[in-house]
């Protein structure tokens, strides 16, 4: 009886504790987005819907991690869907002029990280303001994908990279395969290394952080290094993906890359959060997406359940102080 | 590629959002769009002022064209000036109202929104000067609060694009079944003209289940095309906006299996219709639009009275005509009917 | 005799940060096995020389001499490395980390290859336990966060992080300012079991009880300068205060 009461106590009393719905937010959320929708319709967990939505979530999951390392050491990264769409630009002319796939991926890959290391250099070395420094990356990443491309969209023909796009194994579409290993490596640095804790230990606190050493000023480069390089990794499943390099603004994907983390309960402050509460917030705007427009809900509803979902979100957080 | 309003309107969420956050920064953009004048020769006697819209989209870049083209055929001395973005309303304003306070006999006009320009169309009222008013159209109250008379109005008719694609649809399918659009950003106006014609145009046997804001967006069309085939396996077609998504949409088709079944109809894409990945399309032609209002200019200085409103050609793409179309492009590959240059000739 | 021996010696140090002199010609050193005090009113230039000796400023002219070298730290951690431990007004603790991570941060315990460490949580935690447990801290667990310790309880996390690591001097700036009565005595334990344990230790304080109480030696600062150092024994409070004000001439 003690034993079956004391679970019972400890279940009660994780429950009641705010920092849990801090940390499980997401995925509480995404059940019972999952729960409703598949009550509403029952095509909502089919095979091909689920993997349809995992499709459609490999790109994002990706900017989301990250975003997730930036926004971890307080900063923010404005520039990841302008970084992606540069790094896709740089792809589509790598393939036009014949690099062939790998060396293609490789530039598309470097390019995102050559922007994220300026950003890092910028904010850490530079002293400049974050919002400022990838506010302005943002749009000269897209004007450069513009000026590149003229403007126009770079069509990219290759079988690999249809099959990277189209493939799967059961439900599970290989580009989301590769956004998973990504997240599981990007837990592994965070949370089992020496790295990761100097990245939470710079977010938590700079001052502290110095006092014992950290270079703070290298985590921050390391950082938005990561997330240039992402975003360029992000670029090559996006070019998979619609078959062309586009200098379009994807905006959407730097909102909803913003507000996967916060859904995922990261500290906007730094120094506090995980890798899988911010892809499972990944997962739940692209479920909401996708049941809405299943249910056939009018497109003007949308940006409105977005918005409510991201601020109750981060309305929970608020009991964390 | 179709001269798209593509960007245009893509630019319009995008450059918002974008604008939105650097507001506390300064102003969208920069004046960056430097005045390119155009030395003409003796041939013109008219001396043209020209305000656009942003150069920041092919759209406008083949407008600009046009007036280029047009200038250069006649050898008519003019200057042109666009506004920095598509969001760059004010800027635009100043821009007018600068070249109004110049010599100019005619103004050709393409305002960001129905009223932002209104203070220049007051100034060039004033000194009884001509304005053509081309593409985006001038509202009514605010030339009338400017006492200013639109000389003519010359564009593109999205609703009649829309209609049009309707009535292939029809054609291509005349068994009806259930159709779904697929829109820019929420909310914007160039969108709604052509699905509001397109819904317009369909015949009863259609039904529209389905309307989605795909944010002029290939990618994020794709994936709202793929949902929608989820939830109507049995779609008979998908209405879009413009070339760019049609082709997100028509990839979205094929990887449902879906190809030849259920159909993809746009406004613009003339090149996806060429490579059979779009079954029908009807393209706009912002060229003829750029090189007619330069003409109605022209006209107005020879003394000639001007039509009020001038709808510029928009022309159905079909897989037949579509080579035919790549060639012509920018201008349309058939005749269309010009009634300012009927008129400098006659 | 090592009670007798200097086992940091401060010459003639001078610091100016632009125009504002904020040392000039400090000279003080500090004996192993001891708890040395500076005191003096604020603005006098205390916390800027602990600074100067943890590597966080770097003096303009004099010299730093530890443990018989000259030493010329860059980095606070160089300081750490020589054995120079700080625990710092505002604690430097990472309030989302939990107590072992603070405790080992910037000196976890890793293995791998290159760049790549991962971390050995379980020998870490086995060894913060041991630490705390030395200087019976009283602390809840080693693996609860920060956050969610009390100030006495965060300040014996910060002292407990200087003393581990066989750092042979510990600087602390104000340790007990911002605690109640009960706290301070547990700290003011805290301190003298440093030394006990061999630890030198280097404290700047407002309290002259406390500093009367606890310290062997007491160095008074006034205006960048270093205007006196007495045997704690051999003075008294009020010596002391007028010292520092200057109503006592050095």
């Amino acid at each position: 009886m003690t034993a079956t009461e004391s679970v019972g106590e400890r279940v009660r009393v994780t429950l009641t504790r705010p920092t849990f719905w801090v940390e499980w937010a997401s995925v509480v959320g995404l059940v019972l987005l999952v729960v409703l929708f598949t009550a509403l319709d029952s095509t909502f967990l089919s095979a091909g819907n689920i993997r349809g939505m995992l499709l459609a979530s490999a790109i994002l999951t990706i900017l989301v991690v990250g975003q997730a390392f930036v926004i971890l050491t307080a900063g923010i990264d404005l520039s990841v869907a302008s970084v992606m769409t540069f790094a896709a630009v740089m792809f589509g002319l790598a393939m036009t002029h014949g690099y062939g796939i790998l060396l293609s991926c490789l530039v598309a890959f470097c390019a995102g990280a050559a922007v994220g290391l300026l950003n890092g250099v910028l904010v850490a070395k530079g002293r400049i303001t974050d919002f400022i420094v990838t506010l302005g990356a943002l749009s000269a990443a897209s004007g450069t994908a513009l000026i590149l491309s003229d403007g126009k969209p770079i069509t990219v023909i290759s079988a690999p990279l249809f099959e990277l796009s189209a493939g799967s194994v059961g439900v599970v579409p290989y580009t989301f395969m590769i956004a998973l290993l990504i997240a599981v490596l990007a837990h592994v640095v965070l949370f089992k290394t020496k790295f990761g804790t100097h990245v939470l230990a710079t977010g938590g606190s700079v001052e502290a952080a110095q006092a014992t050493g950290i270079r703070t000023t290298r985590i921050k480069i390391a950082v938005y290094a990561i997330s240039g390089s992402l975003a360029g990794i992000a670029a090559i499943l996006l070019v998979a993906r619609v078959g062309s390099a586009e200098p379009a603004a994807n905006m959407t994907f730097l909102l909803n890359s913003v507000a996967a983390v916060v859904l995922g309960g990261v500290s906007l402050f730094g120094g506090k959060g995980s890798i899988k509460g911010p892809i499972f917030g990944a997962l739940l705007l692209t479920a909401l997406s996708n049941g809405l427009t299943l249910l056939g809900v009018s497109q003007f509803y949308q940006p409105l359940a977005v918005g409510v979902v991201v601020v109750g979100a981060a309305f929970l957080t608020r009991f964390d102080k | 590629m179709t001269g798209a309003e593509r960007r245009r309107s893509r630019w319009v969420g995008g450059m918002a959002l974008a604008c939105g956050l650097s507001l506390m920064l300064s102003a969208c953009g920069g004046d960056s769009a430097a005045p390119s004048a155009g030395d003409g020769e003796a041939g013109g006697d008219a001396k043209i002022g020209v305000v656009i819209k942003g150069l920041d989209n092919p759209f406008f870049q083949h407008m600009e064209d046009g007036i280029e083209a047009a200038a250069e055929d006649s050898g008519v001395e003019y200057t042109i000036q666009a506004a920095a973005s598509i969001t760059d309303t004010s800027g635009q304003a100043d821009k007018l109202s600068n070249l109004a306070n110049q010599d100019y006999d005619c103004y050709v006009v393409n305002p960001i929104s129905g009223t932002n320009l209104v203070q220049g169309i007051a100034q060039i009222a004033a000194k009884d000067k001509t304005i053509v008013n081309i593409d985006n159209p001038v509202e009514a109250e605010a030339a009338k609060a400017a006492d200013a008379t639109i000389a003519t109005y010359i564009g593109t008719d999205n609703l009649a694009a829309g209609k049009m694609v309707a009535d292939q649809l029809a054609t291509l399918a005349p068994e009806g079944g259930d159709v779904a659009t697929v829109g820019g950003v929420a909310g914007d106006v160039t969108s709604a003209q052509r699905i509001d014609g397109f819904k317009e145009g369909l015949s009863q046997d259609f039904t529209v289940v389905q309307e989605v804001a795909a944010d002029w967006n290939r990618q994020e069309a794709q994936t709202q095309a793929e949902t929608i085939l989820r939830a109507n396996p049995e779609l008979a077609a998908f209405f879009v906006a413009n070339d760019d998504m049609a082709m997100g949409v028509a990839r979205a088709v094929a990887a449902a299996d879906r190809k030849g079944e259920t159909l993809v109809v746009s406004v613009d894409g003339i090149d996806g219709v060429a490579s059979g990945d779009i079954d029908a399309a009807v393209a706009q032609y912002p060229f003829v639009v750029g090189k007619m209002g330069m003409q109605a200019c022209e006209a107005a200085a020879a003394g000639h009275e001007l039509p009020a409103k001038v709808d510029t050609p928009i022309e159905l793409i079909t897989p037949e005509n579509a080579k035919e179309a790549q060639e012509a492009f920018p201008e349309p590959p058939s005749d269309y009917e010009n009634p300012f240059a009927d008129l400098l000739e006659g | 005799m090592s009670e007798s021996m200097d086992l940091l010696e401060i010459r003639n140090l001078s610091l100016s940060f632009g125009s504002v002199r904020a040392l000039s010609d400090v000279s003080l050193h500090v004996k192993a096995g001891e708890i040395t005090a500076i005191v003096g009113d604020n603005g006098a230039g205390k916390s800027t020389i602990v600074r100067c000796v943890a590597g966080v400023h770097r003096p303009d002219e004099g010299d730093i001499v530890f443990d018989g070298q000259v030493v010329n730290f860059v980095r606070p951690d160089q300081a750490r490395v020589a054995g120079i431990e700080t625990v710092h007004q505002n604690l430097a603790l990472v309030e989302d980390l939990t107590v072992w991570q603070n405790l080992f941060l910037n000196r976890e315990i890793s293995h791998g290859v290159g760049p790549v460490r991962f971390l050995q949580k379980k020998e870490m935690r086995k060894r913060a336990r041991d630490m705390v447990a030395k200087l019976a801290v009283n602390v809840p667990s080693v693996t609860s966060t920060v956050r969610r310790l009390s100030g006495g309880q965060r300040q014996a996390v910060a002292i407990c992080r200087a003393a581990g690591f066989s750092s042979k001097l510990v600087i602390m700036d104000e340790p007990t300012a911002a605690l109640g009565v009960q706290e301070t005595r547990r700290v003011e334990e805290l301190i003298e079991r440093l030394r006990s344990e061999g630890h030198a230790v280097l404290l700047i304080s407002h309290n002259f009880d406390q500093v009367m109480r606890l310290s062997d030696q007491v160095w008074v600062m006034r205006a960048g300068k270093c205007v006196a150092g007495r045997r704690a024994r051999d003075t008294t409070a009020q010596e002391i205060v007028g010292l520092i004000t200057g109503a006592i001439a050095a």
